[in-house]
């Protein structure tokens, strides 16, 4: 057996005492020295001072640097700084109300959906298991981005962070979306973007649900994305905040809603059309006008509360979050300029498929 | 410096070979393995209606495993090797998730051990799966992939997909002749 | 498995190398030196080379030093070793179906709830943001027994691993029961144990709902509760009768003292459930897994109504969260399991747990 280094012993008591502070998630991180916090910054073209945004009840600032020590911490690799960037600005946005859905009882998560170029170049899976614990670009962005709102704000479990239950993908949802495989426009592109561009969106869900079709056809693709929604899940868009519910679409599925000649537009009418649900009493209209309540509501009042986005790989499983109490908001990413050259750099290519070789 | 592996050391699988393939269908018994899977019988039944067709003096016999499970019991395991034994080449279907793609290999095994040729048809999304179930029971099996999206159970719809290219897809791994590799050819190892 | 580069040996090195060897869930992981297995190892009087169970499609056996390595990557101390122990045996019982939802497309969680004076000595959470990413614990055992059966069984994303979606909390879904908070009996005793032991359950299911009460009476948590159910989650006996499918609620402490003042017990509320589940025949899905799920209705009479479960013996009822609001939750469907192991401890424990706390 070996001896044990000094610095081994101090990634055990750096990791205890960060841990401590409150500043982890209770899972290992990487100490982020300055030496590693510099080399993070060689992801961005910043200023190591500039301000990216202000986040919490305090409007605490985070600037480039910090971000670049949360993202040591969680994992990252350089190249993920741009997306890491336009993550924050998401956050700090008013509109993604993420003071509320980070300290809110009811256990909200960061819901992240990456679009365009950047998947590729940073191995963002949009396929089989892309939520899972399995992708190394898909687990420390959420991650870099939940601790970073997490220390910025300073909000912690208990304290400012109320959660009855707490959420178990809080900081582990994160998903490119599998443009390829879907016959519809780009979630980004439906959000205003140009289809070159790379963009980050946020949501605010406290729920999911996976569902698959009875039958692999599209109306009962169409039915069950209605009825395995939770009474719970309501979908609405205001003048102020949405309250929105997203539909995660694998690309099997999406084929039988192409075949029928439904867009994704015609998908949300559908879904605004046929939502009815009987009101029993315990879900009274919260504008009480003094008339007397209606007898049904619509769960998805409206199609603009409705996202839409392919995800997934081979099979019939799909997956509904919600209710998203802030957002969605999309930024776009900008890369620094000696992009390219990093991305060969820092390349990290999976290697654990057995199978090359055994056959032909 | 040392590390702990954290993985298994597992069984290092030994390769075996696959049984050699047949001249040709015609005349031959030919063996439809269901794996348990609700869209395993359409899809067989397509195949069956086809290859019946082309091959008037062939002959039809089916195996059933109920539930998909069932396939990890000894006793049905050595039913469906003994099933196999009494037909000259086999069809197993369907590989289209993450369960029944591995029960399908094993079960397209059980028929190999008996002597008998046999390819499994597999959702075309399936195939890094069936193969790597395929090296873990060290035989590199054969199979097809078909243009039949999971799940499928339209027996109408079904028809339609399984096409002739498919056919002859099938016919040709039953056919065509072992490589080194498959017959685990020491020297070309 | 020697490493040939020692100059190669931090830890962000280490955790892409293990990364890129499909090792680890894509996060950080602490190096698992000799020197660091050989202290996890305290926290077990078992032979290093003893085989706990055999995991997988392959039945590949995993030993005492096997799961130590898993531990340390995954940033356990030395007292969570009798837990991890335990919980590879629940993953190593037929019963659990284990190999199935870590496998299939249905993307499945592994669901821990621990019961027992092993919560306090480790410090296990079970009250406010329990699932989330807050309590080393929680979080640092179920990523250990994730990345444990990963590397014995030998599955990847794609490859075994057929989860279209990928499930975001598939490693984090751990929880101590908040006995305290509850006045009915244990999980653990419900499942045959006694209330001195401490247990480690497990179950898969692969969806998580949570809601708030429509108001503050018994009736409204029972009906959030049936309301959140989506019919994707069927509770009842599968695949010929091999496994049950099971449904949890996990219930906070205001809504559990409702309906323990109401007069309920837990069985109460779980017979009402089944009860009060049925749903028109055409909404109900069967799911994969089932043949002749229908039986006995199918025909008999247009738009019967069905059970959506089958009987109280399906539902488990979980205390967990904490009192900082009200807010309930459904995991489920479980496809295997729950299955429960005791957790057996070294000679020396209250001077290890003294020695490593559960400090926070």
């Amino acid at each position: 057996m070996s001896q044990q280094s000094p610095d081994e012993q101090s990634l055990a008591e750096i990791n205890q005492s960060l841990y401590e502070d409150g500043l982890t998630d209770g899972l290992p991180v990487i100490p982020p020295t300055d030496e590693r916090v510099d080399e993070m910054l060689r992801g961005t073209d910043k200023p190591r001072d500039h301000v990216l945004g202000d986040l919490g009840n305090n409007e605490n600032v985070i600037t480039v640097e910090q971000l670049a020590s949360n993202a040591v911490m969680a994992g990252c690799l350089p190249t993920y700084m741009p997306v890491l960037e336009a993550g924050i600005r998401a956050l700090a946005d008013p509109d993604s109300n993420s003071i509320q859905f980070s300290v809110s009882t009811g256990s909200w998560a960061y819901q992240w959906v990456v679009n365009g170029p950047v998947r590729e170049a940073l191995d963002i899976e949009t396929s089989s298991g892309a939520f899972g614990p399995s992708f190394h670009a898909n687990q420390t962005i959420p991650r870099a981005l939940g601790i970073a709102y997490r220390n910025t704000a300073k909000i912690y479990p208990g304290e400012k962070d109320m959660g009855v239950m707490g959420n178990p993908f809080k900081f582990s949802f994160l998903a490119g979306e599998n443009q390829d495989a879907s016959p519809w426009e780009p979630y980004h592109v439906t959000n205003g973007y140009d289809e070159e561009d790379s963009t980050i969106s946020l949501s605010g869900p406290n729920g999911w649900v996976q569902w698959f079709p009875d039958e692999n056809n599209a109306e009962n693709v169409l039915r069950n994305m209605i009825e395995n929604t939770p009474t719970s899940m309501r979908a609405s868009s205001g003048e102020d905040l949405n309250a929105t519910i997203t539909h995660f679409f694998n690309p099997y599925n999406a084929e039988e809603l192409e075949k029928e000649d439904l867009s994704k537009q015609e998908v949300k009418e559908y879904l605004v059309e046929n939502s009815y649900r009987t009101l029993d009493g315990y879900e009274e209209p919260r504008d009480d006008t003094g008339k007397v309540p209606p007898r049904q509501t619509q769960q998805y009042a409206d199609t603009d509360a409705i996202n839409i986005i392919a995800v997934g790989g081979p099979g019939r499983v799909n997956a509904i979050a919600g209710t998203s109490i802030g957002g969605p908001v999309t930024k776009k990413i900008e890369f620094p300029d000696n992009w390219d050259a990093l991305l060969d750099e820092y390349a990290l290519e999976e290697n654990w498929v057995p199978t090359e070789g055994f056959y032909d | 410096m040392g590390l702990v592996t954290p993985s298994s050391t597992g069984n290092d699988t030994e390769q075996k070979p696959l049984t050699p393939r047949v001249d040709s269908l015609d005349g031959k018994h030919i063996g439809l393995y269901d794996n348990g899977k609700p869209a395993a019988e359409p899809l067989l039944t397509a195949v069956q209606e086809m290859l019946a067709e082309r091959y008037p003096d062939a002959t039809f016999e089916w195996y059933h495993v109920e539930h998909l499970n069932q396939i990890k019991n000894d006793e049905e395991q050595a039913a469906v090797t003994e099933w196999a034994e009494d037909v000259d080449v086999a069809i197993g279907a369907i590989g289209d998730c993450g369960s029944c793609t591995k029960f399908l290999t094993w079960g397209i095994e059980f028929i190999e051990d008996a002597g008998t040729p046999g390819v499994g048809l597999i959702d075309e999304g399936f195939e890094l799966d069936y193969q790597s179930n395929a090296v873990e029971r060290g035989r590199p099996l054969r199979y097809k992939k078909t243009p039949v999206r999971c799940e499928t159970t339209d027996l109408e719809r079904v028809r339609e997909e399984v096409t002739d290219e498919v056919l002859d897809g099938i016919v040709d791994e039953l056919t065509r002749p072992l490589n080194d590799k498959e017959r685990a050819d020491p020297v070309a190892q | 498995m020697a490493r040939d580069d020692a100059d190669d040996e931090s830890i962000a090195a280490v955790s892409r190398d293990l990364y890129r060897q499909g090792m680890t869930d894509g996060l950080p992981v602490i190096p698992p030196t000799e020197a660091r297995v050989a202290e996890m190892l305290r926290g077990t009087d078992t032979p290093d080379d003893a085989v706990i169970g055999r995991l997988g499609n392959d039945d590949n056996p995993i030993t005492v030093a096997g799961l130590a390595s898993n531990a340390v990557m995954a940033g356990c101390l030395p007292t969570h070793m009798p837990v991890l122990e335990a919980g590879v045996r629940a993953l190593a019982d037929p019963d659990s179906n284990s190999i199935q939802f870590s496998v299939s497309t249905g993307g499945w969680a592994y669901q821990w709830v621990v019961n027992g004076p092993v919560r306090d000595d480790v410090g296990i959470a079970g009250g406010t943001g329990a699932y989330g990413p807050n309590y080393r614990a929680n979080r640092a055992i179920a990523r250990a027994l994730g990345i444990a059966y990963r590397n014995t069984a030998k599955i990847h994303p794609g490859e075994k691993d057929m989860g279209v979606m990928g499930n975001p909390f598939k490693f984090s879904l751990l929880l101590g029961e908040h006995e305290e908070a509850s006045p009915w009996e244990p999980f653990h005793v419900t499942a045959g144990h006694d209330e001195a032991d401490s247990t480690i359950s497990l179950a898969g299911p692969n969806s998580f709902v949570q809601w708030e009460p429509a108001a503050r009476e018994a009736a409204a948590v029972l009906r959030g509760m049936l309301a959140n159910t989506p019919p994707a989650m069927v509770g009842g006996e599968q695949q010929g009768g091999d496994f049950d499918q099971t449904i949890t609620y996990v219930l906070c402490p205001e809504s559990i003292d409702l309906l323990a003042d109401a007069g309920l017990s837990k069985r109460d509320v779980k017979r009402y459930v089944a009860d009060n589940s049925a749903i028109p025949v055409d909404e109900f899905q069967k799911g994969v897994l089932w043949e002749g799920a229908l039986e006995g209705y199918h025909g008999r009479v247009e738009n019967a109504q069905v059970p959506q479960i089958r009987g109280p013996e399906y539902v488990r009822v979980v205390a967990g969260g904490g009192r900082t609001g009200q807010y309930d939750a459904v995991i489920g469907p479980s496809i295997g399991g729950p299955v429960t192991e005791g957790v057996d401890y070294p000679d020396d424990w209250p001077a290890l747990v003294e020695e490593y706390g559960a400090a926070e």
